[in-house]
C-alpha cells in the first residue's frame, strides 16, 4: 500500500507541477500587449480579494468596427488588435474566424449581443442659444416640451425633467439649462459582449479598493501574453509607475 | 500489554453479541457475566477514554483549521510572498501532512485517528493548491476545471485508503463542479433556468444512490458506500422536494445541458447494471433499484421533453396540467418517502430512517401551507399547525425510538 499511497501522491504533486509549467511556459512565450482597463472589486469565496477587470473591449460596438456576422452567446470570437498611440491594443475586427494575417489577435467568447440607444437633443434656450446635448436616455419627451437639464462643467447631462413635471429632481452642480426641444435623434447601436479570460487580477486582502481608487485618478492598463491560438493570460497590472505582477 | 482500538472493538462487539445469545438462551445471565469478568481491563478502559468518532470529529475539525489558516495566511500576505514562496509553502505543508499521516496511522500505527485527519488534510492542501496556481497566473474566477482536477486528484487516494471523509470530499467537490460547469452551459442564465438545475442536482443524486447500491453489491467497496449513498440520498430528495411545488408551469431542463444528462444516465445505467450482476442480498433491492430507475426516466423526460404550460392568466391550484403534475409529483415523492423509510426498517439503516422522516416532515408543513392558508382565519391557521406539528412530534419519536430500539436488539447490518 505504501508504494501506491507514494504513487498517489506523486500523480498529484505531477498534475500541480503541469498547471504551473503550462501557465510559466505561456507567460514566457506568449506576444505580450497592453489592454486598458477599468476594474471593480468584488470577493471571491476561493481566493481571497481581486480586482474584476472590464476592458474597452469588452463590449464592441458592432456598428463601428463593421461587422455582418451575427454572434451568439457561448461563439468563440477572434479580436484583431490595432496598438494605439499611448502602446495599448483597441479592436480592429472582430470574426468567428481565427485572422490569418500576422496582426495581433485575441481569443474570446461572446457574451451575447446588447443594443444600446445613444441620444442627441437640440434645446433653444429664452435667449435663442442652441445646446446640444448628450444624455443617457431621453424618452417621454417630445419636440416642444419645456425640459430642464442639469448639466456639469463639460455640459454633460447629469438628470433632466420636464418643466411641468411634479418631479423635480435636484442638481448637484446647480448648472441648468432650460428650454424648449428642437430635435430629438437616437441613434441605436450593437454591442457584443466578448469575456476573454481575463476579468481576474488577483492582490491581496483589501488591496482591489486601492487599485480601484488608483483606477479614478489616472489610467490603468493590462499586461497580456497572447498565445499561438489569441487566448491570452494576465502578465501584470500597470498603474502609472507601479507593475504588480 | 497495551490496548489497542480492535481490543476494544471486539469487547464491545462482544457485548453486542452475548445480549442476542443471552436472549436465545445460547447462555445463561451469568455466563454472560462471568464471560465479561474476564475482560474487565478492557471495559475499563473504554469507559475511560474518549469515544473513537469525538477523536475523529476533533481530528477532522483541526485538520479543516489548519487548512483554512494556510489558505489565509497566504491570501493575506500575498504581496510580501514570492511566486516560488507560495507554490513552495503549498508542496511542502502537502507532502508533510501526508507523511505524517501516513506514518502516524500505517507506519508507527499509534494514531491513527490524528494520521487520517493528517492525510484528509493533504487532500484539501491539493485542492488549495490547484487554486492558489490559478491565483498566482490570474485565471479567471469561474474555474470549475480546479474543483474537478481538485476532485478527480483525490478519489484514488479515498479508494486507496477507503476514507469516508476524502470520498465525501471529492463527491462534494464534484458536485460544485457540475453545477459551476452547468452555468457556462446554459446560455444568459435566468430565474427561468433554476427549475433546470434542481432537475440536474436531483439526477445527480440519483446517480451517486445508485453508485452507492453498486458499491455495496461489491464486497471490496462495500466499507465506503455510504458517502455516496446518503449525499445520493439527501440530494435526489431536496431536488424531489422541490418538485412537489407548483412548478410545472415553466420548462424543466434545456438541451443544452444534455453533454450533462447524457454522461449521467450512462453512469446511472452502468451502475445499475454492475449492481443487479452482483446478485445482492440485500432486502428490497429490486424494488429500491427499479424504482430509481423509473425516477431517473421520469427526469429525463422532465428535462429533456418538457417545455410547461404557462397558463398565465391562471390563478393557483385552479386545476389543469401542472396542478395534476404537482399532483403527481407529491404522490411519487410521499411514494419515495414511504419506500425509504421501509427500506430503512428492512435493512435498519438508520440514515434512509432519518432521511425519510426529515421529507416526511417538510412535505407535511409544506402541504399544510399549501391546502389551509387561505381557508383557515390566520390565527387558527397557526394554532392548528402547531398541534399537528408537536403532536406529529410525539408520533414520530416514539416511532422513531421504536425502530432504533428494534436496531439494537437485532443485528445492525452496517
Amino acid at each position: 500500500m505504501k508504494i501506491k499511497f507514494i504513487v498517489i501522491i506523486l500523480l498529484q504533486t505531477i498534475l500541480l507541477t503541469c498547471i504551473i509549467a503550462y501557465r510559466q511556459y505561456w507567460v514566457a512565450t506568449g506576444e505580450k500587449i497592453l489592454l486598458k482597463s477599468a476594474p471593480v472589486d468584488p470577493r471571491d469565496i476561493f481566493r481571497g480579494d481581486y480586482v474584476s477587470l472590464r476592458y474597452d473591449i469588452s463590449s464592441l460596438d458592432l456598428d463601428t468596427i463593421a461587422t455582418k456576422e451575427v454572434f451568439a452567446p457561448k461563439d468563440k470570437v477572434f479580436v484583431a488588435l490595432q496598438k494605439r498611440t499611448d502602446g495599448t491594443c483597441g479592436a480592429l475586427s472582430i470574426s468567428k474566424t481565427m485572422p490569418v494575417a500576422r496582426k495581433a489577435f485575441i481569443q474570446g467568447r461572446a457574451l451575447g449581443e446588447t443594443r444600446q440607444s445613444s441620444w442627441e437633443v437640440e434645446v433653444k434656450d429664452d435667449s435663442g442659444t442652441i445646446h446640444a446635448l448628450k444624455p443617457a436616455w431621453f424618452e417621454g419627451s417630445k419636440i416642444g416640451d419645456v425640459v430642464v437639464f442639469c448639466v456639469d462643467e463639460k455640459n454633460g447631462v447629469i438628470n433632466f425633467y420636464k418643466n411641468d413635471s411634479p418631479y423635480k429632481p435636484s442638481c448637484p452642480t446647480q448648472r441648468t439649462i432650460t428650454g424648449s426641444v428642437e430635435s430629438i435623434t437616437e441613434t441605436k447601436k450593437r454591442f457584443l459582449n466578448v469575456e476573454y479570460g481575463i476579468e481576474s487580477f488577483f492582490v491581496e486582502e483589501g488591496k482591489g479598493r486601492v487599485i480601484e481608487s488608483s483606477r479614478n485618478m489616472g489610467d490603468l492598463k493590462v499586461g497580456v501574453s497572447l498565445r499561438k491560438d489569441g487566448k491570452g493570460i494576465i502578465t501584470g497590472l500597470i498603474m502609472g509607475n507601479t507593475v504588480l505582477k | 500489554m497495551a490496548i489497542a482500538d480492535k481490543d476494544l472493538a471486539f469487547h464491545r462487539r462482544l457485548k453486542a453479541e452475548m445480549d442476542f445469545w443471552v436472549n436465545e438462551h445460547i447462555i445463561t445471565l451469568s455466563q454472560k457475566d462471568q464471560i465479561l469478568a474476564r475482560y474487565t481491563m478492557l471495559d475499563a478502559a473504554d469507559k475511560k477514554t474518549a469515544p473513537g468518532k469525538l477523536i475523529t470529529t476533533i481530528s477532522i475539525l483541526g485538520a479543516l483549521l489548519i487548512g483554512i489558516g494556510i489558505i489565509l495566511f497566504v491570501a493575506s500576505n500575498w504581496s510580501q510572498i514570492p511566486r516560488w514562496g507560495k507554490l513552495s509553502m503549498i508542496f511542502v505543508s502537502m507532502f508533510l501532512s501526508y507523511g505524517l499521516g501516513y506514518y502516524a496511522r500505517y507506519e508507527k500505527g499509534n494514531y491513527p485517528r490524528v494520521g487520517a485527519a493528517a492525510i484528509f488534510l493533504g487532500s484539501m492542501i491539493f485542492g488549495a493548491g490547484i487554486f492558489l496556481i490559478a491565483q498566482i497566473y490570474h485565471i479567471t474566477v469561474h474555474y470549475p476545471n480546479g474543483v474537478l482536477l481538485w476532485s478527480i486528484g483525490i478519489f484514488p487516494l479515498a479508494y486507496l485508503l477507503r476514507f469516508k471523509t476524502i470520498l465525501s470530499l471529492a463527491i462534494t467537490a464534484l458536485l460544485v463542479w457540475l453545477g459551476m460547469e452547468a452555468s457556462f452551459w446554459v446560455p444568459g442564465f435566468s430565474f427561468g433556468m433554476r427549475l433546470a438545475f434542481v432537475t440536474l442536482y436531483c439526477m445527480a443524486g440519483l446517480v451517486l444512490w445508485m453508485v452507492g447500491l453498486m458499491h455495496r453489491g461489491i464486497g471490496p467497496l462495500r466499507t465506503i458506500s455510504s458517502p455516496y449513498a446518503i449525499l445520493g440520498l439527501v440530494l435526489a430528495f431536496s431536488g424531489g422536494y422541490i418538485l412537489t411545488f407548483d412548478v410545472f408551469r415553466e420548462g424543466m431542463g434545456s438541451p443544452e445541458l444534455l453533454v450533462f444528462y447524457l454522461p449521467m444516465a450512462g453512469i446511472f445505467l452502468s451502475a445499475f447494471i454492475i449492481y443487479v450482476l452482483t446478485k445482492p442480498a440485500e432486502r428490497a433491492w429490486v424494488a429500491e433499484s427499479l424504482s430509481l430507475l423509473l425516477i431517473m426516466a421520469i427526469l429525463l423526460y422532465l428535462s429533456l421533453s418538457y417545455t410547461g404550460f404557462p397558463h398565465l392568466y391562471r390563478g393557483y391550484r385552479e386545476g389543469g396540467v401542472p396542478f395534476l403534475m404537482q399532483s403527481v409529483a407529491n404522490l411519487i415523492f410521499a411514494a419515495g418517502i414511504i419506500g425509504v423509510i421501509f427500506l430503512g426498517y428492512t435493512r435498519k439503516s438508520i440514515a434512509y430512517i432519518n432521511v425519510g422522516l426529515l421529507f416526511f416532515v417538510l412535505l407535511i408543513i409544506a402541504r399544510y401551507f399549501d391546502f389551509f392558508w387561505k381557508l383557515l382565519p390566520r390565527s387558527l391557521f397557526f394554532i392548528a399547525g402547531g398541534l399537528i406539528l408537536m403532536l406529529g412530534g410525539i408520533i414520530l419519536e416514539r416511532k422513531r425510538r421504536q425502530i432504533l430500539a428494534s436496531f439494537t436488539a437485532g443485528r445492525s447490518e452496517s
